[in-house]
Formats: structure tokens, C-alpha cells, sequence
């Protein structure tokens, strides 16, 4: 299992666009990927759950990953999702 | 003489027409699963049939949004883009799934899965993402309905021709109307720019929109008359209000057969001036429609379509059938295909696009093909050999100056050579550029030594100009090609042209625009491109000049 915390950077939060681009991305992957936020998961492949979050500019959140290509999972994502511009 | 009309309701005149005819009031909700349980040893039958239910509606939706990106509306299309993924969300199939092997039946599980997403969002504080509820609603619903047979819902089951009344209607609900059905839209809800609203026009139904709560009044009535142009509806017409309508419908039907006559005719102006009228179009399957409105060859093809939403870039193999059958439905009429025109507001598979703050200002069109020999190349390729089947020009999209187009012309010849080589068949291939930045305006004698075209794409040229977003509603008197500085810029394109020689055509909504039309003839524009729908009146106003 491999885990990262990061802070949400779009300005839009982790819905809309940058939520469509985070699914796809995590999508390409075959580990299990959730997104925590709070108390709150979801699983980073369903884009309502990962909308359900209302992750929010500057929100910490925390994603693990589980499965073959797990480390690299987290890395892309936590690299996409900490970017600013989206 | 309006305001004599008897239980008149107004609102915004969203889609012109005339339409008298029965009422039918959507009301959403009521789709009302008549199972809520199934037997243990149908659970296995009943997933395979959810499963085709989302196969079916994800199809559906996928047709939906591939005809509104043919008729130029991308945005409404993203709508649909949005609903395949919600339909395809492995959450909701997960859940629907748990429910069925507890033995509920499948229609009454995705409605609960989706009205269980809809509360979360609808709790949210955001405006986006409240609305994005009704968004699940509408995909829940679609799928339950699939799953219940189509007369399960009012919409898809309507039968006799009617005036559909509605506090607001979904993009999805105005797309599963059968066809021919719908008489006019008047809702409660809406604005000249909302998704009914375009839906509407791009039905070629009448539509108001926007009454308020008038609109209650008319849902007892038996009959409706609207009128979309002026933006009211009659409840319950008295003979004389129908007598009125029916007359108006004859002076529309009067004018359309007055344009049917212009449908295939040559373009003439009075002192004799050729203005070729051609059609815009995304892919092959618009051609018959096109030449059956009188279009003179394709003026743009735009290319996106074969390259979004896909797993992969398109071969060169698949562009070339593309582009072959395009040249073939037209012959020897011309087919100017735009090369790829993206940017960072889509996603293209297997393109690093960065993400950027203004897409529209960033990395796309000629500025990617150039940077990326791997996406460009195979597109240049398959032009030069579906260039063998018919009349094949190419345009560059974005154009600022000409270093960009002698660097395209270069990978273009490179590609010739390489075919040459390989022993392939290919085709000339007249070069041109799309005006669509004030930059290629100040640069155009330069480029114009360059290349056989220009062609005027004016929705960017007007918004890079006037440096207004063309999304922008509060902008919209900033957003028309009427404007004095783009009126310059059109100018100095064509005496640019004229000093090197070469054509002028237009691309651009402003193209089909009849107060427009004359101004453009007279500056020296040629080829006039436009949505099909508009070419018999187009033809009419350049014969009148």
C-alpha cells in the first residue's frame, strides 16, 4: 500500500474539469486508488464519489493506493491534483 | 394586435416559429417503477439487463452529444459527455449491484443509487454541483426507464404531435423526444442561452421560454398556440388567435418555399460576382444532408471529431477513409478540411497537454500540430492521399505569422516526399490558412505569398480581437463581427488577398448573416461557409446584392 498527502491546488477545487482529469488519470492505472478526505473516501475512479468529496482549494487530502502500480498511481496523481493550474 | 390575444403568456422568444397544437405537460418524477422486487434466482438476469441498460442509454447519450458536435454546439455536447461518465460510474454500478443481489429490482435500485448522489450534491452549497444533481437524476432515470421499456415515461411515449410545456426541460429530455413530436417548448424556467433553448434551435422547433409561473395557467388547457419569434404563447386560442397563427405559419412556409428555390442555384451577385456557398461540417455523414441544402463543397471540415474521446490518436489509416469519403460525397466540389484544432480545454489521448489557465490563449491548433510531429504528420499524410478521391484543400488553424505556415508547408512537403517514396497514390492539395488572429491580419501580405487561401473564422477572430470570451453572456455586445475593428481587419485580409492574388472565403457564424452578407461581397470575400440550414438564404441575399 503506498500513501500521500497532498493539497488540492485548482482553483475550481477537485470538481468539474479538474475532477473529469483526475478520474481519467486514475483510470489508467490498475491499483485500487481512493482519495481521503477528512473522514470522507472515495474511490478515485467514480467521479461522482470523488465530486461527493467537495474538495476545495487548499483542502489536505490523502491518496492511497493499492496494487501493481501503486507507487506510481500516487505519484501522478498527487502531482496533478497539487498543481495549481488546471 | 398581440395584445388582444386572449390568455396570452410571454416570455423569451428562444427558437422562432409558429406552432398551434395539443398540450402535454412534463412533469418530472414520474417514473414509477412498477416491480420493487425481484426472485433470488433472476439476480443474475437482472444485472446482465442493467448492465445493457447502461450499454444502451451510454449509446444513446454518445449519439446525442456527437450530433449537437456536428452542429457546433461543443458545449451542450459536454453535457452528454458528463452524463456517459456518471452512467458508467463503477460507484453507481457497484451499488445498483449490491441492491439487486439483495433482491431489488434493478429500475428501482439505480433510481435510489442516483437519488442518493443527487441529495449529497443538492447539499452542497456550490451552485455547480447542486446542479449536477439533477444531473444524476436525469441518468438514473434514463437508465431505469431503458430498463422499463420505453413506454414507461411520458416524454419517449409521446405519441400525438404536442406542444411540450415544462418547468424546465433536461438536454436529455428534449433529446429523447421522438422525432417530429415536439411541436414548440415553453417552459417555465430558462433564458435565450439556456440547453432547451439550443436544443430548440438546433431542432428547428418554436420556443419560449422563461414565462414564470404564468405557465401553470396553460397546463389545464386543451390547446396551446406559441409563437418563438415574438416570444408568447396563447392558452386555449379562440378561433380568431388560430386563424392569426395559421396565417403566420403560412407566411413562414411562404418564405421557406421562396428560399427552396434559391437551394441549388449558382450564387450571382448583380454585377455578376461568383460567391460560392459551402457548408461546415465535422464529418461525412452531414454530406447528403448538405447538398441537399444547395451546399457548393465544405468550406470547413473540422477534424476534433475523429480525435476526442478515444483511448487512442486516430491512424493515419482511419483519417484517410475519413477524409476519402468526405472528397468522394462531394466530387469535384471543394472540401477545405481544417487540420486539428485543439487545446488545453480537450483532452487529446496521448498528448502530454499541460493544464492551462486560459486555453484559449495557450497551447492548440497550429501551435500543438507543429510541436508534435507525431499528431500532425499522420493527419498531413492522410490528406495527400485522400487528396486522390476528390477536391482537397487543407487550412492551418491559429495562424500568428508566416514562419508558422512556411514551418507547416515544410512538414506538409515532407510528408509529400515520404509518400512519393513509398510509392503511394496522392492528390494536390491547395494550401490555405484560417484569419482567425488580429496577428495573421497585420502579417497577411507576408502569408498570403504563402499560400492559395485565406478563409475568416470570425467567432475567434472576433473574441481575439475585441478581447471578449465568446461564453461570456454579460460580453454580448462585444461578440458580433459587426464590430468596427473586425469589419477593419476583414477589409485589410482581402485587400491583402487581392494584392497577392489569391481567394477569400469566411468560416465564421458571421458568414450566414444576411446584413452581413453584402458588406463581405463587397470587400471581396468569395466563398461564404455556413451550417448548412442557413445556405438557400444566404444564396438569396448574395443574388439580391
Amino acid at each position: 500500500m503506498v500513501e500521500k498527502e497532498t493539497t488540492v491546488g485548482p482553483e475550481a477545487g477537485l470538481h468539474a474539469r479538474p475532477a473529469a482529469r483526475f478520474v481519467k488519470t486514475a483510470k489508467e492505472f490498475s491499483a485500487e486508488i481512493t482519495v481521503i478526505k477528512g473522514d470522507k473516501e472515495a474511490n478515485a475512479k467514480s467521479p461522482l464519489k470523488v465530486m461527493t468529496l467537495a474538495a476545495k482549494k487548499g483542502d489536505g487530502i490523502t491518496i492511497r493506493a493499492e496494487g501493481d502500480d501503486a507507487q506510481e498511481a500516487v505519484d501522478a496523481l498527487v502531482e496533478l491534483i497539487s498543481q495549481d493550474e488546471h | 394586435m398581440d395584445a388582444e390575444v386572449k390568455g396570452k403568456i410571454t416570455g423569451v422568444a428562444a427558437s422562432e416559429g409558429v406552432a398551434v397544437g395539443p398540450v402535454f405537460v412534463h412533469a418530472p418524477g414520474e417514473l414509477e417503477p412498477e416491480r420493487e422486487n425481484i426472485s433470488e434466482d433472476a439476480v443474475e438476469d437482472e444485472l446482465a439487463r442493467f448492465q445493457g441498460a447502461v450499454e444502451a442509454v451510454v449509446k444513446k447519450l454518445s449519439e446525442t452529444a456527437e450530433g449537437l458536435r456536428e452542429s457546433g454546439s461543443e458545449k451542450e455536447a459536454g453535457i452528454f459527455d458528463a452524463q456517459i461518465e456518471m452512467a458508467e460510474d463503477p460507484e453507481v454500478q457497484e451499488g445498483v449491484e449490491e441492491r439487486v443481489k439483495n433482491l431489488e429490482s434493478p429500475e428501482v435500485a439505480v433510481i435510489s443509487v442516483g437519488e442518493e448522489y443527487a441529495t449529497l450534491f443538492a447539499e452542497m452549497e456550490d451552485e455547480y454541483m447542486a446542479a449536477r444533481a439533477d444531473d444524476v437524476r436525469d441518468v438514473a432515470s434514463q437508465i431505469a426507464a431503458e430498463l422499463m421499456g420505453h413506454e414507461a415515461t411520458g416524454l419517449s411515449a409521446l405519441e400525438t404531435p404536442s406542444v411540450i410545456l415544462a418547468r424546465s426541460l433536461a438536454p436529455s429530455d428534449t433529446a429523447r423526444i421522438p422525432k417530429g413530436i415536439a411541436l414548440a417548448f415553453v417552459t417555465a424556467e430558462g433564458s435565450r442561452t439556456s440547453h432547451v433553448s439550443i436544443m430548440a434551435r438546433s431542432m428547428g422547433i418554436p420556443a419560449v421560454v422563461g414565462v414564470g409561473p404564468d405557465l401553470e395557467e396553460a397546463f389545464e388547457a386543451e390547446t396551446v398556440a406559441v409563437d418563438g419569434g415574438e416570444g408568447y404563447a396563447a392558452v386555449d386560442p379562440d378561433p380568431d388567435t388560430v386563424a392569426e397563427f395559421e396565417r403566420k405559419q403560412e407566411r413562414i412556409e411562404e418564405e421557406k418555399a421562396a428560399l427552396e428555390e434559391y437551394k441549388h442555384v449558382e450564387a450571382h451577385t448583380g454585377d455578376g460576382q461568383r460567391i460560392e456557398v459551402s457548408a461546415n461540417l465535422g464529418s461525412a455523414e452531414g454530406a447528403e444532408d448538405a447538398l441537399g441544402w444547395g451546399a457548393e463543397g465544405v468550406g470547413l471540415f473540422r477534424t476534433e471529431f475523429l480525435f476526442m474521446e478515444r483511448p487512442k490518436l486516430p491512424s493515419e489509416e482511419e483519417q484517410y477513409e475519413a477524409y476519402r469519403e468526405m472528397a468522394q460525397a462531394f466530387g469535384e466540389k471543394p472540401v477545405i478540411i481544417r487540420t486539428l484544432d485543439v487545446g488545453g480545454d480537450k483532452d487529446l489521448p496521448g498528448v502530454d497537454q499541460p493544464e492551462e489557465e486560459n486555453p484559449f490563449l495557450g497551447w492548440r491548433g497550429i501551435r500543438m500540430c507543429l510541436d508534435v510531429p507525431e499528431l500532425f504528420k499522420p493527419q498531413l499524410r492522410a490528406i495527400l492521399r485522400a487528396a486522390s478521391h476528390g477536391n482537397l484543400k487543407m487550412m492551418f488553424p491559429m495562424i500568428v505569422d508566416a514562419r508558422e505556415v512556411r514551418r507547416a508547408k515544410e512538414i506538409f512537403e515532407e510528408c509529400r516526399r515520404e509518400l512519393e517514396e513509398e510509392g503511394a497514390e496522392t492528390g494536390s492539395v491547395e494550401v490555405g490558412i484560417m484569419v482567425e488572429t488580429p496577428a495573421a491580419v497585420l502579417c497577411a501580405s507576408e502569408i498570403a505569398s504563402e499560400i492559395s487561401f485565406f478563409s475568416i473564422g470570425t467567432n475567434d477572430l472576433v473574441q481575439y480581437t475585441l478581447a471578449a470570451d465568446r461564453g461570456n453572456e454579460r460580453l454580448r455586445h462585444l461578440q458580433g463581427a459587426d464590430h468596427p475593428a473586425v469589419l477593419k481587419l476583414i477589409e485589410e485580409t482581402c485587400r491583402a488577398a487581392r494584392e497577392a492574388g489569391i481567394w477569400v472565403g469566411m468560416c465564421g457564424e458571421a458568414a450566414a448573416d444576411p446584413e452581413l452578407i453584402p458588406k463581405l461581397v463587397e470587400m471581396g470575400v468569395t466563398e461564404l461557409s455556413m451550417s448548412a440550414p442557413s445556405i438557400p438564404r444566404a444564396k438569396k441575399v448574395v443574388s439580391e446584392i
